[in-house]
């Protein structure tokens, strides 16, 4: 059953927990000026035990900078510390992009929608 | 000076379409109507979207280079952005004044490790990037080639 989490910023808008996953949806272009916020939130998110799975659902990303990859590689080594993982969902062309220069696609786990990332196994 | 025959100036530029300038203050506020600005602008030059996209990335991170270690965060500095075109290129050029280093590109080879990757972003999506050292600053010239 899902449960919806508490966001305090509009560029995390919704947030729920889902089994062993949490599933959030990143809103915006971020970049250099909102990026530190989101990075707050998903810290907050995560609290001081991070779930197996974080899925995070960019559908509403149509850009993001190097500070935003910055962010998502730094949720990254959180969640690795504890076993889990990172799904990227909904990827929109210039992210896409962006995360194959930072030869990232191979690192993140990336799904087309929330539904394929929930229901693949975790390793 | 340096010989800079290999990057026209505004003023070697034709008129068409006209030009871009922005003078902005060094605040991560101002990054998102900047890039905004410039990809219009490179649409307007003929670039496709694609290309015009390339170009915002690489002004949003040359700009948050300039925000971070040019003026080491400091948010009322001023930063100036200029536009022009040619047959050959469209071409984006950032002044500051602020402590006139040029940003190294480092081989980033771990994709975990922080940092660089907004140079690596500069280094393949342009085809050219000319940083010039001035008395009271930098000029970072970056020409994006038409199709």
């Amino acid at each position: 059953m899902a449960v919806e989490l508490k966001t305090n910023s509009r560029w995390l808008p919704a947030a729920r927990s889902d089994g062993d996953a949490v599933v959030a949806r990143v809103a915006g272009e971020i970049d250099l000026n909102n990026s530190p916020e989101l990075r707050g939130e998903l810290f907050n998110l995560l609290g001081r035990q991070p779930p197996r799975r974080l899925i995070l659902n960019l559908a509403d990303v149509p850009y993001m900078d190097s500070s935003a990859i910055a962010v998502l590689v730094e949720v990254l080594q959180k969640m690795r510390k504890t076993g889990g993982k990172v799904w990227l969902t909904n990827l929109q062309p210039r992210v896409q992009g962006l995360i194959e220069i930072a030869r990232l696609g191979t690192i993140f786990a990336v799904a087309r929608d929330e539904s394929e990332a929930l229901s693949t196994k975790s390793p | 000076m340096p010989d800079q025959a290999a990057h026209p100036r505004p003023d070697q530029a034709p008129p068409v379409p006209g030009r871009l300038r922005l003078n902005v203050t060094s605040d991560p506020a101002n990054l998102a109507s900047v890039r905004h600005a410039c990809e219009a602008y490179c649409r307007q030059c003929g670039l496709d979207e694609a290309a015009a996209g390339d170009v915002g990335l690489c002004v949003n991170e040359a700009m948050a280079n300039v925000i971070r270690h040019a003026y080491f965060g400091a948010t009322d500095r001023p930063v100036e952005i200029a536009g022009w075109s040619d047959a050959v290129a469209v071409y984006v050029s950032i002044r500051d004044w602020g402590s006139g280093q040029v940003p190294k590109l480092r081989s980033k080879r771990d994709p975990l490790t922080p940092g660089g990757l907004g140079m690596v972003c500069l280094r393949e999506l342009l085809d050219d990037v000319v940083y010039e050292p001035q008395p009271d600053g930098m000029l970072l010239t970056m020409t994006k080639r038409r199709a």
